[in-house]
């Protein structure tokens, strides 16, 4: 127990230093107020808040529910069939690499009052609950279930007797990761548009008045619901299961066996995964009955960008917008993965130093982008290098949460070995720990490809004034319909083909390497 | 037809595909095991002999050939309750207490686990594990909860009893002593049993036959009677005759 006094001085530490160049106005002449100011004005604006938080706690909250009730039943469907699974996989990519910011405008044209905030939030946490359960399922001991089998148990006897029981770790800490995304999810949602309350909209409020404290204010509450989400179930997975679990969930979708069928089957079964997610887009513009002025189908953005008389005009626009935002999102995206892999792999050179950093680490996981983002504004300006510095810290945390957890998961005696034959620390690291940390280089990259873009997407949004996210917050202006819905498509396409790539990439340097792909 | 093998495999073939290659896991495999007879299956790693007790148990179908349990298809003989079974490294519910994790079979065969709790309590007796029945699985020794695995396998006192490798993930010392308590316990039951093993001696001591196996494809390539009278006593470990007997299996394993 003598690490607690550790951390407390630590934070105090922390704390200190933030008061005291807050007070002085060091940052940025006044960005960072100190600590205790925030506090004075959170105090101030205590009246406010009530109301604000209720409405962001009660979209995500609902949102939660029903996010994780659809993900788990899915979860157990896909794990009942992997046909199934395969058929969703356009769909689950879908959802998992969205940008949220890219579709709440057309959420909120489409559905009414807290609607799109709940719709956002469920969406948020769909994936990670889905990719839990169907982990879990899968990896329950197969003899335990071979066992239910002989004593002729079915499917759905093994499912309730063995499975479910065995998936319900790797299923909280889902909802522990989902907590998070929820919140942010409903934030965003705010951020689209419509209803007078909300952390978010108090948050897009309060941006132009240029009040630093209580931009920092509403953040830091932002930051606290969602970590009290996070820590909800930590404590429960903590006293229901007794044992620490990983913080980061496996961001692949989980993978399927290379099952032999014909080519026939094999094209027909590619078409449904990539119709799928369309057919659903159909789908619901049908079922919401919104007029085809407002909601486009596929065949509508199709139209709007190819066919109708204003095509060019949108198209010059769509290129103009994709030029500025595809540049800082690689360059910010490189940046922050790189970075966080020079400093996990030096874990194994200055280890209690990177131990220090790792809670920092974790607490900036919970803390939701959009708090973030204008707290740089007011750091970095509206400029350009705001932009790559949001992408730098959306992607360096979770890049470096998971390869540092990777890189422990490296097995003692494969370390031992070039030490024994009085290897440097730097060939150890070049023979064991660098090629041992590729698949979670890997799993790193696939986790971040869609948050890089989400915040440079926020980033243009809210403060530059350039690229997708800017054309998009202009579009609603306009009432420019199908630019909202063609930027919608447009940005959640080049994030599903972004993380694609990624995989392809993966599979074959991995098989290469005949290595596993990592979790 | 009125006194049916405990265990029958006539002529059975079975085929893995996998990755452009096929691997013939089982070639015209013919074992016949009289009813209260215990027989030890042995041979090398990946020879055939845990997928020849997966079709037994229905787990798996035979490409071709016959499987009876008590003269009935094995899935039928299943969900009656004739057939117990206990696979390597318990496989205990990790969630279940001891009690609990004995009574996963009735509760599959769907009886009543109230009606039987005299039953369970039996079990957990026989197989020395008074005082232990709230224990959780992590709770216990690796010999303990396959002594669990033991009583689960007998709960529905069935007449054909299936072990795969049961004690192979324990020590050679505990191994030993399971294998005096298992000779005891099988007795009691006069059920027909199939064991499947790595270890010679354990084959030996335990079966009244030892069936040998080769692999690529599997295949029983003979069956040697075990003459030695029953209840058999540790010494035996050390006796020529088991070293002979032993010395004799070891070279058509080999041969």
């Amino acid at each position: 127990m003598a690490r607690m006094p550790t951390s407390l001085r630590n934070v105090a530490i922390l704390l200190l230093i933030w008061e005291i160049t807050g007070r002085l106005d060091l940052v940025a002449s006044g960005a960072l107020p100190g600590f205790s100011e925030i506090l004075i004005r959170l105090w101030e604006d205590r009246a406010d808040y009530p109301l604000h938080i209720w409405a962001t706690l009660y979209a995500s909250g609902v949102g939660f529910l029903i996010g994780n009730a659809i993900a788990l039943i899915a979860g157990v469907a896909f794990a009942m069939s992997p046909t199934l699974l395969r058929l969703f996989r356009g769909v689950n990519i879908t959802v998992f690499a969205l940008p949220p910011i890219a579709i709440a405008p057309i959420l909120v044209l489409t559905l009414s009052g807290m609607a799109p905030r709940i719709v956002l939030a469920a969406l948020a946490v769909y994936f990670v609950t889905m990719t839990a359960t169907v982990i879990g399922i899968s990896q329950s001991d197969s003899r335990a279930s071979d066992l239910v089998k002989a004593y002729g148990g079915g499917r759905w006897r093994i499912l309730w007797l063995v499975q479910l029981r065995s998936a319900l770790p790797t299923i909280i800490t889902g909802f522990q990761i989902a907590a998070p995304n929820a919140v942010l999810g409903a934030i965003l949602a705010e951020f689209g548009g419509g209803g007078r309350w909300g952390l978010g909209t108090y948050l897009l409020g309060s941006l132009g008045r240029g009040e630093p404290d209580r931009l920092w204010g509403i953040g830091l509450i932002a930051t606290a619901i969602a970590g009290l989400g996070y820590l909800f179930f930590a404590l429960i997975s903590w006293g229901l299961l007794g044992g620490t679990r990983a913080v980061t969930l496996n961001t692949a979708t989980p993978v399927v066996e290379a099952v032999s069928a014909s080519p026939l089957k094999r094209t027909m079964m590619l078409v449904g995964i990539v119709s799928l997610p369309f057919l659903l887009w159909w789908g619901f513009i049908v079922l919401t009955g919104v007029p085809a002025m407002i909601a486009k189908t596929p065949f509508g953005v199709i139209d709007y960008l190819f066919i109708a008389k204003t095509a060019p005009v949108a198209q010059e626009k769509l290129f103009q917008a994709l030029s500025e935002t595809l540049p800082i999102t690689f360059a910010g995206m490189a940046a922050g993965i790189g970075f966080a892999f020079l400093l996990a792999i030096s874990t194994r050179l200055f280890p209690n130093a990177i131990r220090a950093f790792m809670p920092v680490a974790l607490v900036t996981q919970t803390m939701p982008l959009v708090a973030l983002t204008p707290l740089l504004v007011l750091i970095f300006g509206r400029g350009t290098s705001l932009t790559l510095w949001v992408t730098i810290s959306v992607t360096f945390f979770p890049a470096f949460v998971t390869l540092a957890q990777g890189i422990a998961l490296v097995p003692r005696n494969a370390q031992d070995l070039p030490r024994a034959y009085g290897a440097s620390a730097w060939q150890e690291m070049r023979m064991v720990t660098i090629p041992a940390s590729l698949p979670y280089l890997f799993a790193a990259t696939r986790l971040t490809v869609p948050r890089a873009l989400l915040g440079v997407m926020i980033a243009e949004w809210l403060a530059t004034g350039r690229g997708l996210g800017n054309l998009l917050n202009q579009s609603r202006g306009y009432l420019d319909f199908g630019m909202i819905w063609t930027v919608a498509f447009v940005s959640v396409l080049l994030s599903v083909v972004m993380y694609q790539l990624v995989v392809v990439i993966e599979r074959r340097v991995l098989r290469r390497l005949g290595m596993q792909t990592a979790e | 037809m009125n006194n049916p093998d405990g265990i029958s495999l006539s002529g059975v073939y079975k085929t893995f595909e996998g990755r452009g290659k096929t691997v013939e896991a089982l070639h015209d495999v013919t074992l016949n095991c009289p009813p209260a007879s215990f027989t030890a299956v042995i041979g090398p790693s990946g020879c055939g002999k845990s997928t020849a007790l997966r079709i037994a148990l229905g787990l798996e179908t035979a490409d071709k050939g016959e499987v009876l349990i008590n003269g009935e298809a094995p899935i039928i003989a299943a969900k009656s309750g004739k057939t117990g079974v206990a696979f390597q490294d318990s496989a205990l519910l990790p969630w279940r207490s001891v009690r609990r994790n004995i009574e996963v079979p009735l509760e599959v065969i769907g009886l009543n686990r109230k009606a039987h709790a005299s039953q369970v309590q039996a079990m957990i007796e026989l197989v020395g594990l008074k005082g232990f029945e709230n224990s959780l699985p992590g709770e216990l020794s690796g010999g303990m909860r396959q002594r669990v695995a033991i009583a689960r396998a007998l709960v529905t006192e069935p007449t054909v009893l299936f072990m795969d490798e049961p004690f192979g993930a324990l020590d050679q010392i505990l191994r030993r002593q399971m294998n005096v308590e298992l000779q005891r316990v099988w007795q009691e039951t006069e059920s027909t049993a199939l064991l499947v093993t790595h270890g010679i001696d354990e084959a030996i001591f335990l079966a009244d036959r030892v069936a040998v196996m080769h692999g690529n494809p599997g295949r029983i390539v003979e069956i040697i009677d075990v003459p030695f009278a029953r209840p058999r006593h540790p010494d035996l470990f050390s006796d020529p005759a088991f070293h002979a007997l032993t010395d004799r299996i070891a070279s058509v394993l080999h041969g």
